[in-house]
Order: structure tokens, then C-alpha cells, then sequence
């Protein structure tokens, strides 16, 4: 019994954190990569190539379009048994999926694994990633999400693996597609992004958010912000990095003006790299940062961006 | 129409939990507990759309302890009309939750079924999802628009990246995101109304489903810590570090 | 910005444990009020205060009030946060049900208002002032009146302001000069200039229902001649709804060390219109009764303040690192342990704790005593009660608002220099809870009320109504080896107590200028006292719990009660040491030589 990934995609290529998730996968067993969707050879081929790939199933149809939870948890209720492990990525694709999968076939769902202690066994984040705890399953399935932050994405292979076709499996439509609104903004989103700047209270106001907004543009990331800027009403809600709002774990993190209070630094500590910006020199996001700069951060950001012309 | 709604008893968002020392897992004991933000969302939209004419009936389900009867009052004091509580001593895992709600779902037939996308305890986000799965209803996940139409609901989600809208035949199962609505403040009238209003209380295992936890806790641990790193002298330095020694530039 | 989270065990523990709330319940209207009731509704109270006051504290306290061609505008944010304040009921909490109030009692209004007061003082002033201008127009004005103003100040839409000082007169308010004609319909026409009206002018609700002290023509001089007019800025059509505009104008408003978001304003009024509450000449009657609510109100901000300012230090000194410990037990992963280990941190959050937490349970103590007063029929237990809260009604306003300054002190002193600078929130603190010792009659004229006015009513007898249940307390627990360490050093300062009373006595009889001398350190002793026999009983409980759930709790319960004992309550020996020392040395000082040096 080997492996199933679930690929995320968007037809013609593979969701980014697919190759991380297959990378979890390799540490199970051997990998199947399902590819499922409609007008999707283009992500199978791309799957087939990936170092640790060794088969990929492709259910190219009608059916399967649009990435709907129903029609792919009936396709997955069908060969998931064949499987020791169904893996998918811990994203929004993911987490609709999965459980639905796990409910059909009657077993528990791992949410968000960071870590493979061996074939039964894992750790993922709880309480916002103020605790770890490890999980052991009992059931012959395992049906888990994978957090991409905690896996090295898989790279690409000498040769192709073959790419079989699968018939997807009719269920009664229950729903229907509408439509999709991707966000226009140049900017990545936050949780995906490789670069996140946040801004906190630190910035004063709302149009003080610019000199935020500019380094992100500079640096192709994402704006976030402390949950006291949101407090403060300088940027949206969706802005908040933290507990309460988006986890995230980018390459590089960087704070502005933001004290660094508990529930910020849940959402933020993973980082790979974090760079903390910041006027009192005793504030606690000094105590994770990897670099940190006491500035006046009206002088300091606006140099930052600009040196990097 | 008539909603279903679920929420779960957690601890309060702003207390900062510890891990025992043993590993065993969170200390609980005497923290400040609260209803899951996110089914608190879930709450506000079942009150909004009973209010806007939309439902004739509201009911909330929460699963636990007798103390989840708080949470339910809570519920009852935002507006719902009646509550049910599963009673149980147990771990309840979502699978469980799910199969214990797919019974409730049995009797209360409702059209609509509205929770939080997950608990902010063990962020497993999956009750829904579950549910949906064993009643073989349509799912609208992280929800941050929800609009009932003739026989259908029309759900926009909150997917990385941007929005996406579905129409779910109803019955369906919507969970909600933060964006979904800004929950009201509870009146201090209608706590007081709360006390009148009908709260049903379930043992679970009058339910005759398998709730056997699946999953063995071995261990909860601190994440690891992270270590502070140097102070950089001015704006060069920095960009310099960045650049060479953590290659991120 | 500043945490809070409402510390809702300790107020259910001087509720229920320490006080005798769930028999509140036998009393007409308060059948509902369960222990998960109450708990619900300071949960919901603490929500919102936490996220709808506490954010708009600090920077209300940046802007402050604007004052606009007569109009105050107050700070961003106090609108909508006073239009879902008033949304919620919180307003009308204790307010009488037949106008929409919700009748709750004191007790549970007053530990609400300590979760405002902590998160926004300035806020708290808005609908404190409605509360109390409603208790004087309860107890005195006509039907008609109330008829007419309380239901719009119920539904928070109208506010009230007391209109006493004027630029003249301030604690002798024998020497005002407003005048109120008789204008022929049975209202009056007022003019007078009033200062320092705290909501006198502000743009959170459409009206406000102005309480003014005036003179009529006929009225004896002095004190005895003041009577009580309701003057509303708006005038009300009769139908509930608003008519013209009366001749009230906000003349300016002070730019003030603190409560910077809370309009103190300059009122004129130039022949505004008027009605007489109560009698003539009777005015100074229902000011008092006001008065008496509002001076409980203001010792619950010094409460509420010294909360806030607990919670911020405990975090900061939990946070921070500075230091080594002088004992084992060094974090060896980090470059310094956090300030909680050295000793002197912890005598000042001990000592922050053990006062706070203290006065809150004698808040608890007195607010209890309200709502089975109010709430009583046999009329000899009602008098008991009333006496009681009358005694201790100076000591609450005045220890807990000191109490509350030296609390915020201490948490500035905590931070170091980041108390003394305005990121953390702590001196503004300090800023804020300054004025309690001083409105609502300053602290000297608190303790002269309890030591002139209260100490020699109904011959000196008055003092028996604290010291009683006291004495029973001890007598009952007299060679409990296991309370001895409480015991005794209440005992102690109960006997200091009456040895005081007795002196001040005394020794007025012939020197009148005794009582003057000796009030606030007798103020300050009876204070202490207070807090010792609620330190006691709550030592007494923590004993009898034991290893429960909640061990933690209780053993910090008798570990603080130790603490006040051993290291709080030698004060009180230094105030008996100063009301016995007498007057004389600080009497026989020459005039001639203040300013000259």
C-alpha cells in the first residue's frame, strides 16, 4: 500500500504547496499523486516529474472541475482504501477536502502535520501553535492535511512517471458552482506569501500603511498587521497576523513597529527569517527576531525600500 | 427554513495556555473559558438571517460537559430560540462530533446547518466538513457571505488567494469564517431571557453512535522556542545580513 | 496598549464567598439572579469593555474633548462606543425597571462599573453621571418630572450633570450665587455661571438633564437656602420628545492633568428654564442623596484603576528580564530572569494585590448592604444597614481613591522608565485616578465627614455598626490557633480603632479643631481596618478549601491576607500614633510665618 497526495491545481500547473506535501508524503511510502480536475494533463504532467513521484493518477472530467468537495471526496471514498495514506496540503483546497474524505471512509483526519514520526504517528500544532501535541491513529486509513511549512518542496526528477487515467465517481449534485474572485492585488496572499511585512500600532495611522505597502510592493510580498492596528482601524481585519487571525510562516517576516505582544508572535513565529523594526529596544518581537534594528521606523522603512533599488 | 447551529465550549482566545509538565497535555484548570470565536460568527448569522425573516427557527447544539450549557445561554442570549446539549464526559473527536450531530440532524431536520470552520483549542477544522460527508449534503466552507435563495443557499468562501461562490442545494452545511460578520454584543436583557428559553439536554450515549476516540494523544509539548538573534546598527547592515547570511533577499 | 481582563473570580469570590450574595435573590426582583446569571452578565461586561472602552482610553487621553463655538466634541470613538454601551443596557443596569431600567441590584452595577472605570475613566463619567442625577430626581422630584426625564435618561438618549461648583465656591457651597425667578408657571428662571461640570456639555446623547443648585429671591442666606432645579439644555415638547433649546451654553472646557476624554465644562446659564425638585430651600437634601452614590461611585474608579494598573505590572514583570534572581532557581536559557523574582517587585505587586483586592471585597461589603437596605421591610435592619453605608460611605470614596493613586504609582514604578513614558498606558493611570481624591468633595473633606459628621451621631454610637460585627467575627474565633496570624493584628487595629474614635471624641468637645486634625489619619486607620477584617474572613475561607480545583486561587487568597497583615497593615499603628498626637502641634504654628522663610 503506498501513498496518495492529492495535487492541488489550477489545471495547467501545480499549487505550490503540492510539492511540499509530496515531499511528507515520500517520508510514508511511495507517492501517488492524484491529479483531478477538469483540463488538468498540464498539473499531471508537472506531478509526474517531481523526484519521489511514482505513479500519478489523473481524473480528468467534467465532473471534477472547478475543485468541488463533493464530487472529489466521492472520487477519493472509491480508491482511498487502496492507500495506507491519503495526504493533501494544509490550504484552504485541502482542509475543504479531507475531512469530507476522512468522514466517508470512517476514519480520524490529521490536521496540518508538521512533522512524520513514523508511519502511525505525527505531530501538528495546536492552540494556535502554542502547543505540539503527537498524535498516534488507530485507523488503517490515515487522511491527513500537511502544513507546506514544515516540508521542503519536492524537486524535480530525472525521469516521468507514468500518468494513468481514472474515472471520476457520479454523486448527486449537491453543489454547483458560481463563480471565483481571485483578490487583483499584486500582492500575494498573506498566508501563501514568501514575504510578509506587518505593520502595528507603531505606524500611527492609516496612510502611514504606505511606507508598508511600498516595501511589500518592492519586496513582490504581502501586507500584514498587529492585531492593535487593526484595533487602531489602520487596515482591514483580514490584515490581522496572529491568534486570532492569519497563521502564517513565510521566508522572511518582517515587523514594523509592533511590540510584539503574545498573541502576534502565534501567528508569526514559524517564520523562517524574521526581521523586527522597531523604537523601543526592550520590545518583546526582539526576543524571536533573528535581525532586529532599533529605528524610528518613519526613517528606517522608507531606507530599507529604498536600498533595495 | 430552520438552522442548526453548533458551538463549542474552548478556552477563552485571550488566555495564554501552558503545557503540563508531564506532557500530558494543556493545563485547563480554573482558565477562563468562552465560546469558539468562529461559532460565535455562526451564532450571529443564524440570529441575522432568523431576524431578516429568512429562518423561523434557530437551535444550538453544543457537545461536551454540563458546563457547555454557558456557551449555550451565551447563544440563547445572542438570539437563538432554543438549545440542545450532547452531554458526555469524553474526549470528543470531530469524527464523533459529527456522528453525534448527524443524529441531532435525524430529529431536528434542519434545512440549514451552520458551526464555526474550526475550534481555536485543536484547529482541526473539520466537523463540518464531516458532518456534510455523512448526511450527503453540500458543504460551504470558511464562509464569509451566506445568502438563502429558493431551495438553495449561496455560499461565498474565503479561499487562499481570494473568493469563491457556490449554491448548495439545501439541506447544506456552511462554516463560518471571521469575515463572515461582526458578532453582536449580547444585551443584558436578553441574558436575563436566556434563562427562559428551552435548553435540552442529550447523553450522548443515547445516541447509539460509535464516538471512540481514533486518535491517541501521546504527548503535548511546548513548540520550540525561538531564540533571539542580533541587532543589526542601521539599514545597510541589515540589508547586508539579509542578503548574505540569510540569503532571503 | 494596556491589558484587562476582568478579574471575574475575584468578584464572584467577594460576591458569593466572601459576601452573602445568592440571599440577594430573596429579595423582590433579584429571584432570577443565579450564580450563572450573574456570571453571564459580567462575562458579557467584561467583553465589552475590554474591547470597546479599553481601546479608545488611550487615545481619548491623546485628543481630549474639543470645545467648538458651545459644543464639546468628545474623542473618536466615544460615540459609537457609548451608542452600543447604551444598546447593550449597560447604562440602566440598576435603573428602575418602570422606565425601562433593569432593575439590577448595586452590587452587580457597581462591579460593572469597576470593569468601565479600568478600561476608560473618562467613558465611565458619561452614564455615571446620568446614575447619578437619577437618584436625586428618584428620591425627591415630583411624578411629573420623572414622568418626563426618566425614561429618556433609561434608554441612555438624555444624560444628566450635577451643576454645584461655581468659580467661587466649591467645598462651601453657602457662598453660591446662581439665582432661580419664579417665572409664574411653576417653573423658574435660572442664572449662573457653574464650573467644572463633568458631561455638562458633550455629543454622546441629544439632551441633558442639568441638576442646579440655585437661591430663589425669598430663600435664607447660606447653606439653608439652596434649592434643587432640573434645567434641560433642550427643552422637552411633553410628548418624550425634544422641543427648543433652553438658555444653557458651555462656556469653555479645562484642559485638565487627566480624564482628558471627560468634558469639564464652564455651564452658563442665562434665565434658562427650570423646575424646583422637591421642596424649596431643600435643595442641599437631595444633593446629598446623590452625593452619597456618587462618592460609593468615584471609590469604585480609584477600584477599577488600581485593577488595571495590577494587571499591567504583574504582565510587564512576568515579561521582562532584567537581573538575576537572588535565590536557585535562575532561567538559565535566557540572559536574565523576569523582574518577578526580586523581592522588592514583589513587595510592590503584592502590595498593589493585596489592596486591591481588598477594597474590592469591601465594595462588595457596602454595595451588598444597599440592595438589602433598599430592598428590606423590617424597617430596624433597614436602619442598621443604611447607618452602616453611611459610616463607611467616606471611607470607600476617600481610602479607595487614595488606594487607587498610590496602586497606579506603583505600576508606573514597576515599568521603570517605561511607566514614566506614555507607550505603556501607566502614567496615564496615575494622571487619571489623581482626580478621585479630589471631586466629590476632596479626601479632607471625606474624612472631616466621617470624623465630624458621622463619628458623633447618635452619641458616637455610629462607629458600633462596623466594630460590632467585628468583635462578633473575633470573639467567635478567640483561641483558633489556625486564625491567630489574622486575627490578631485585626484585633489589634479594631482596638486602635475605637481607641481613636474615643479620642477624637474626646478631646473635640473641648478643641474643636481636634477633629480637623486627626480626620484623614483616622480616615486612613478605619480604612485599614476594614480592609484587615475582610483580609481576615477571606484568609479564613482560603484555609477552609483546600486542595480543590481551585488550590491555586486559595492559597494566593491566604498568602495575600498574610502579606496584608505582616506588611500593609503596620501602617495603621502610624495613623493611631498621628490622630493620638492631637492638633496642637500643627495649630500653634504662626500664621505670620507660612511665607516667611
Amino acid at each position: 500500500m503506498g501513498v496518495l497526495v492529492i495535487a492541488e491545481h489550477d489545471g495547467g500547473s501545480l499549487g505550490p504547496v503540492t510539492r511540499n506535501t509530496v515531499t511528507a508524503g515520500t517520508r510514508l511510502g511511495e507517492v501517488t499523486v492524484l491529479v483531478a480536475g477538469e483540463g488538468c494533463r498540464g498539473a499531471a504532467d508537472e506531478a509526474a516529474a517531481l523526484r519521489g513521484v511514482a505513479r500519478v493518477l489523473l481524473c480528468d472530467d467534467a465532473v471534477c472541475g472547478q475543485s468541488l468537495a463533493e464530487p472529489l471526496a466521492a472520487l477519493l471514498a472509491g480508491i482511498g482504501r487502496e492507500y495506507s495514506h491519503l495526504l493533501a496540503p494544509a490550504t484552504t483546497f485541502g482542509k475543504n477536502l479531507m475531512p469530507r474524505v476522512a468522514a466517508l471512509l470512517d476514519v480520524a483526519q490529521i490536521s496540518e502535520v508538521i512533522e512524520v514520526v513514523d508511519a502511525d504517528t505525527f505531530k501538528r500544532p495546536i492552540y494556535a501553535g502554542n502547543a505540539i501535541a503527537t498524535v498516534r491513529s488507530a485507523d488503517s486509513t490515515k487522511v491527513m492535511t500537511v502544513r507546506g511549512t514544515a516540508f521542503e518542496p519536492a524537486a524535480a526528477g530525472d525521469a516521468a512517471a507514468p500518468v494513468d487515467g481514472v474515472p471520476p465517481v457520479a454523486a448527486k449534485p449537491v453543489s454547483r458552482f458560481v463563480s471565483r474572485d481571485l483578490t487583483q492585488s499584486d500582492r500575494p496572499d498573506l498566508a501563501a506569501a514568501r514575504v510578509v511585512i506587518s505593520g502595528g500600532r507603531g505606524l500611527g495611522s492609516k496612510e502611514n500603511f504606505a511606507i508598508i505597502e511600498a516595501l511589500a510592493d518592492k519586496l513582490g510580498g504581502a501586507v500584514g498587521a498587529s492585531r492593535a492596528a487593526v484595533d487602531a482601524r489602520f487596515v482591514p481585519n483580514d490584515y490581522q497576523v496572529g491568534q486570532t487571525g492569519k497563521i502564517v510562516a513565510p521566508e522572511l517576516y518582517i515587523a514594523v513597529g509592533i511590540s510584539g505582544a503574545i498573541q502576534h508572535l502565534a501567528g508569526m513565529k514559524e517564520s523562517k527569517v524574521i526581521v523586527a523594526i522597531n523604537k523601543d529596544e526592550d520590545a518583546p518581537i526582539f526576543e524571536v527576531a533573528d535581525y532586529g534594528l532599533v529605528a524610528d521606523l518613519f526613517e528606517a522603512v522608507p531606507a530599507l525600500t529604498a536600498s533595495l533599488e | 427554513m430552520k438552522i442548526l447551529v453548533c458551538a463549542k465550549r474552548v478556552v477563552d482566545a485571550n488566555v495564554k495556555i501552558s503545557v503540563k509538565a508531564d506532557g500530558s497535555g494543556v493545563d485547563l484548570a480554573n482558565l477562563k473559558m468562552a465560546m469558539n470565536p468562529f461559532d460565535e460568527i455562526a451564532v450571529e448569522e443564524a440570529v441575522r438571517l432568523r431576524e431578516a425573516g429568512a429562518a423561523d427557527e434557530s437551535v444550538v447544539v453544543s457537545l461536551g460537559t454540563s458546563a457547555s450549557q454557558e456557551t449555550l445561554r451565551t447563544a440563547l442570549a445572542m438570539g437563538i430560540d432554543r438549545a440542545v446539549l450532547v452531554e458526555s464526559e469524553r474526549d470528543l473527536q470531530p469524527l464523533a462530533v459529527a456522528k453525534l450531530l448527524a443524529e441531532v440532524v435525524k430529529r431536528e431536520q434542519p434545512d440549514l446547518i451552520i458551526m464555526g470552520k474550526q475550534a481555536i483549542d485543536d484547529d482541526n477544522n473539520q466537523t463540518g466538513q464531516m458532518l456534510a460527508a455523512l448526511l450527503g449534503w453540500g458543504q460551504g466552507t470558511f464562509a464569509s457571505r451566506v445568502v438563502p435563495a429558493s431551495g438553495e443557499v449561496e455560499v461565498t468562501r474565503e479561499i487562499d488567494g481570494g473568493l469563491e461562490t457556490l449554491a448548495l442545494a439545501l439541506p447544506a452545511v456552511v462554516t463560518a469564517d471571521l469575515r463572515l460578520n461582526e458578532p453582536r454584543y449580547v444585551k443584558l436583557p436578553n441574558i436575563m431571557k436566556a434563562k427562559k428559553k428551552p435548553l435540552e439536554v442529550i447523553a450522548a450515549d443515547e445516541l447509539g453512535v460509535d464516538i471512540e476516540p481514533r486518535l491517541e494523544v501521546l504527548k503535548v509539548e511546548e513548540p520550540p522556542k525561538r531564540s533571539g538573534g542580533v541587532k543589526v546598527a542601521d539599514v545597510a547592515e541589515l540589508v547586508d545580513k539579509l542578503r548574505n547570511e540569510a540569503r532571503v533577499l | 496598549m494596556p491589558l484587562y481582563q476582568a478579574p471575574i473570580r475575584d468578584m464572584l469570590f467577594a460576591y458569593y464567598e466572601l459576601h452573602q450574595g445568592e440571599s440577594l435573590r430573596t429579595l423582590s426582583g433579584f429571584e432570577e439572579l443565579d450564580r450563572e446569571t450573574v456570571t453571564a452578565i459580567l462575562e458579557e461586561a467584561g467583553r465589552f469593555v475590554g474591547e470597546r472602552l479599553l481601546p479608545i482610553n488611550r487615545s481619548g487621553d491623546e485628543v481630549g474633548c474639543l470645545w467648538q463655538e458651545g459644543r464639546v466634541i468628545t474623542p473618536a470613538g466615544f460615540k459609537e462606543a457609548y451608542r452600543d454601551f447604551v444598546e447593550a443596557g449597560w447604562n440602566s443596569m440598576a435603573l428602575d425597571t418602570d422606565y425601562g431600567g433593569q432593575g439590577l441590584p448595586k452590587t452587580l452595577h457597581m462591579l460593572v462599573d469597576e470593569m468601565i472605570c479600568a478600561c476608560n475613566l473618562s467613558f465611565s463619567l458619561y452614564p455615571g453621571l446620568t446614575n447619578g442625577a437619577w437618584e436625586a430626581l428618584d428620591s425627591y422630584a415630583a411624578p411629573e418630572l420623572k414622568e418626563l426625564y426618566f425614561p429618556r435618561m433609561a434608554s441612555g438618549e438624555w444624560s444628566g450633570a450635577m451643576c454645584l461648583t461655581e468659580p467661587h465656591c466649591g467645598t462651601d457651597l453657602g457662598l453660591l450665587r446662581t439665582r432661580a425667578e419664579p417665572s409664574g408657571d411653576g417653573s423658574y428662571r435660572i442664572t449662573g455661571t457653574k464650573i467644572f461640570i463633568t458631561a455638562g456639555e458633550h455629543d454622546l446623547t441629544e439632551n441633558i438633564v442639568h441638576l442646579v443648585l440655585a437661591h430663589t429671591p425669598d430663600a435664607p442666606a447660606g447653606i439653608k437656602g439652596i434649592s434643587m432645579f432640573v434645567v434641560p439644555k433642550i427643552l422637552p415638547d411633553g410628548e418624550g420628545g425634544l422641543g427648543e433649546p433652553n438658555n444653557v451654553a458651555c462656556g469653555a472646557i479645562e484642559h485638565k492633568m487627566g480624564i482628558k476624554a471627560s468634558a469639564t465644562c464652564v455651564m452658563n446659564f442665562d434665565g434658562a428654564r427650570g423646575w424646583l425638585v422637591g421642596e424649596a430651600n431643600k435643595g442641599m437634601r437631595a444633593m446629598f442623596k446623590m452625593m452619597n452614590i456618587e462618592r460609593l461611585a468615584v471609590g469604585t474608579q480609584g477600584l477599577g484603576i488600581a485593577e488595571a494598573a495590577y494587571q499591567n505590572a504583574v504582565a510587564y514583570a512576568q515579561e521582562r528580564l532584567q537581573g538575576r534572581s537572588p535565590m536557585a532557581g535562575q532561567r538559565t536559557d535566557a540572559p536574565a530572569d523576569p523582574l518577578t523574582v526580586h523581592p522588592d517587585i514583589r513587595r510592590i505587586l503584592l502590595t498593589m494585590r493585596a489592596l486591591t483586592e481588598g477594597c474590592r471585597a469591601l465594595a462588595v461589603w457596602v454595595a451588598q448592604l444597599i440592595d438589602q437596605a433598599a430592598g428590606c421591610s423590617d424597617p430596624e435592619e433597614r436602619e442598621r444597614a443604611e447607618e452602616l453605608v453611611a459610616l463607611l460611605t467616606p471611607v470607600v470614596k476617600a481610602y479607595f481613591t487614595d488606594t487607587g493613586f498610590e496602586v497606579a504609582n506603583l505600576g508606573m514604578q514597576v515599568y521603570g522608565g517605561h511607566g514614566y513614558i506614555r507607550e505603556h498606558g501607566m502614567e496615564q493611570l496615575v494622571r487619571d485616578a489623581r482626580i478621585g481624591q479630589i471631586y466629590e468633595g476632596t479626601n479632607g473633606v471625606q474624612a472631616m465627614d466621617l470624623a465630624g459628621r458621622k463619628l458623633p451621631m447618635a452619641g458616637g454610637a455610629l462607629i458600633e455598626r462596623f466594630l460590632e460585627p467585628v468583635r462578633a467575627y473575633l470573639r467567635a474565633r478567640e483561641g483558633d490557633a489556625h486564625l491567630a496570624e489574622f486575627t490578631v493584628p485585626l484585633a489589634e487595629a479594631a482596638d486602635r480603632l475605637d481607641s481613636a474614635a474615643r479620642t477624637l471624641l474626646q478631646r473635640s468637645a473641648a478643641e474643636p479643631a481636634e477633629i480637623g486634625a486627626g480626620a484623614v489619619d483616622f480616615l486612613q486607620l478605619f480604612g485599614l481596618t476594614a480592609l484587615a477584617y475582610m483580609w481576615a474572613r477571606t484568609a479564613e475561607i482560603g484555609l477552609s478549601r483546600g486542595d480543590g480545583d481551585e488550590a491555586v486561587f486559595y492559597a494566593a487568597k491566604i498568602r495575600t491576607a498574610r502579606f496584608f497583615m505582616r506588611r500593609v497593615l503596620p501602617r495603621a499603628e502610624a495613623h493611631y500614633r498621628a490622630v493620638d498626637a492631637g492638633g496642637e502641634c500643627l495649630m500653634d504654628f504662626d500664621d505670620r510665618a507660612w511665607s516667611q522663610r
